[in-house]
């Protein structure tokens, strides 16, 4: 028998009896029923089960244990249960975020952690992006106290960062305002230049969803993030590219934007990529998509058109790609270029 | 009583008695006349004396009529008085005469079978008892009888079953399961990977036409902006036209104005008197008012002159009045001495 699991029931009992047993008071016992839990959830219909059954309350007691160990499983449980819709449903309608919220100043890094992924569950849902949304200051925080944090913290570190960022940049989905609000554009420039593209990719995807109200592009532009993401139009990982290509597409659309952009000399760098990507990769479409619009937005400047009006045989090849959108984009965009008022 | 309920119908009509059950009466003493006997005097039958209880083999044959009497000390008086007046009622009861010498009357049973009849009545205990169980004793071993031959047999290692060929099934079904159960959830993931790879293109897909909406939005802006301020130029060419047609037409109006000005001045101004003659002006301000003021002198000294001579003759006249008056007082007082 595996020593680190507690004997699970036969049939129906299993899942109601590991709860019992979770008000031991020996911390191992504790420890050991919320593993065998832990394989147990995975499984769909136990899940269901223990959603009906209410057994989620009881959690709440266990987030809030002294033993780390027992709240880092505790949370990798809570992970486990936001995997499906039931669980996230049974999640936000029940009183568990305030304690999962709490758990994020925790000391140890795992449970952290496992905190940290099944908010990102739920940030994924709109209902749980909904009720994440006054959370966001706060995970605003704990970026900053990353970033004060040694550069090379490794995995660990890196990881928590992602997961706040994509946490966030979900909840910005919705509504970035309370993001915005928190000075987001400059802490996530800083995160631009982080080690790991992972932490780029997701720090650059949440700056896509904070361009997108008018005053993010404003802050945008103001701030000193242009350059840096330019700077990431020629990153190795496409992902991270996709996304600052995003950015730059959103922060043109204003005119403010447009001049600063013409005066980073973005146009060659955009054209490069569209030549480079023609062909047809699932990942790199959004990447020609991307392009296709920022430099739309940058060819109704005058500017702009006459640099564009010189490269119009490269557009003209692109409306003849295979995918749809593109044709469409890449129509909309030799229409821009060669209007005339 | 039977007769006096015979054809008593019931309220209702639903049953008639041919004899109403009715309780029994209890003959008390105090019976209300037959008038009033309409309320029947329910008496309790397990009170009622008339009916026999308990052991009818000690009561008495033959019981005569003692008459019903509830208290107890009476009793024995009434005993007695019974007593009394049996033996009374004796006497005069018609008898039997007495029998014959050598004969005797005796009672005697005149029924087919003739009964023993005695007061006490003969009676045996009789008990029974069961004896204790004992213990069934233990069947005995049933031995059948020895019949046959006797035979004896042995299995080898490897003679019933193959182990590896019998296992085979159960492996399958194990490994079956296994990688059935791998396979749903490697499906599983696959799909979650598909619906992630959707959400990721819906994403994309939201992003750009957010981003084309937005253009499309932020163009219409900055056209109709550049509209606006179009109009607006145009209106300020236009104000700024007619102002400068006003202005040319203020200007010639002005300058036909102030066309005949100049002689107009001149004119008021010669009219005024602002262009003279400076020997005229001088000798009318300065030599007119010397010879005037010479002329005031010399008609001032006269005027002196004038009034000096005046005063003068004043007061000689004064002088000479008061002489005169001094001498017509004195000639007065001359005149009275």
């Amino acid at each position: 028998m595996d020593s680190t699991r507690a004997p699970v029931a036969f049939g129906r009992w299993d899942v109601p009896l590991l709860f019992g047993r979770l008000q031991q008071p020996e911390a191992a016992e504790r420890l050991r029923s919320l593993a065998s839990l832990c394989d147990l959830m995975r499984d769909p219909e136990r899940l269901y089960r223990t959603v009906t059954g209410g057994f989620l309350e009881q959690l709440q007691d266990l987030l809030k244990d002294e033993d780390p160990s027992v709240r880092s499983k505790t949370c990798e449980l809570l992970h486990l249960v936001t995997a499906h819709s039931i669980g996230r449903q049974a999640v936000l309608s029940s009183s568990l975020l305030p304690s999962l919220s709490q758990l994020l100043d925790d000391s140890s890094s795992s449970s952290r952690i496992n905190a940290l992924r099944a908010l990102n569950c739920l940030a994924l849902l709109p209902a749980g992006a909904d009720a994440l949304l006054c959370l966001v200051p706060k995970l605003m925080l704990k970026l900053q106290q990353q970033d004060g944090e040694d550069e090379d913290d490794g995995d660990d570190g890196d990881e928590e960062e992602v997961l706040l960022l994509s946490t966030i940049s979900c909840c910005s989905r919705l509504d970035a305002l309370p993001a915005l609000a928190s000075d987001g554009v400059s802490l996530l420039g800083r995160k631009l230049t982080r080690r790991s593209p992972e932490v780029r990719r997701e720090a650059a995807a949440s700056l896509m969803e904070l361009s997108i109200p008018v005053e993010g592009k404003r802050q945008v532009c103001e701030g000193a993030v242009l350059p840096v993401l330019v700077g990431l139009l020629q990153d190795e990982d496409v992902d991270v590219r996709t996304n600052a290509a995003g950015v730059v597409m959103n922060v043109a659309i204003i005119t403010a934007g447009k001049l600063r952009c013409l005066d980073l000399d973005v146009v060659p760098v955009l054209l490069d990529l569209l030549s480079k990507r023609l062909e047809e990769d699932e990942r790199s479409k959004a990447l020609v998509l991307y392009s296709l619009r920022a430099l739309t937005a940058l060819a109704e400047a005058p500017d702009g058109r006459r640099l564009l009006l010189q490269q119009l045989p490269l557009l003209a090849r692109t409306t003849e790609a295979r995918h749809p959108d593109i044709r469409r984009a890449a129509q909309t965009a030799v229409r821009v270029v060669t209007w005339t008022p | 009583m039977a007769s006096s309920s015979h054809g008593h119908k019931h309220s209702n009509g639903l049953y008639t008695f041919s004899s109403r059950p009715r309780p029994v009466d209890s003959s008390s003493k105090c019976r209300e006349p037959s008038s009033e006997r309409t309320q029947y005097n329910y008496g309790n039958i397990m009170y009622d004396r008339r009916v026999v209880r308990g052991n009818t083999h000690a009561q008495h044959i033959l019981p005569t009529t003692a008459q019903p009497d509830p208290a107890e000390t009476q009793k024995q008086m009434i005993k007695k008085r019974a007593a009394a007046r049996k033996q009374a009622w004796k006497q005069w009861r018609l008898r039997t005469p007495e029998a014959l010498q050598g004969r005797k009357h005796i009672d005697v049973q005149t029924e087919l079978y003739l009964e023993e009849l005695s007061d006490h009545i003969v009676s045996t205990h009789a008990e029974c008892q069961t004896d204790a169980f004992l213990d069934k004793p233990s069947t005995p071993l049933f031995i059948p009888a020895k019949s046959g031959k006797d035979v004896g047999t042995q299995i080898e290692e490897g003679e019933l079953f193959d182990f590896d060929r019998e296992v085979q099934p159960v492996l399958e079904v194990l490994v079956g399961r296994t990688v059935e159960q791998a396979l749903l959830e490697v499906m599983e993931e696959e799909e979650l990977a598909c619906l992630k790879a959707q959400q990721r293109a819906f994403e994309e897909l939201r992003h750009n036409e957010l981003a084309e909406v937005e253009r499309l939005q932020e163009q219409e802006r900055r056209h109709s902006e550049e509209k606006e301020r179009r109009v607006a130029q145009q209106k300020e060419v236009l104000k700024k036209e007619r102002e400068t047609a006003e202005k040319i037409a203020a200007r010639a109006y002005t300058q036909q104005y102030l066309a005949d000005l100049i002689p107009a001045v001149f004119t008021s101004l010669r009219n005024h008197g602002y262009f003279y003659d400076p020997v005229e002006k001088d000798i009318e301000m300065n030599f007119f008012p010397w010879l005037m003021a010479e002329v005031n002198n010399t008609l001032e000294k006269r005027y002196i002159a004038r009034e000096m001579l005046d005063a003068i003759i004043c007061d000689v006249t004064e002088k000479r009045l008061e002489e005169f008056k001094e001498l017509d007082t004195q000639s007065a007082r001359d005149w009275q001495v």
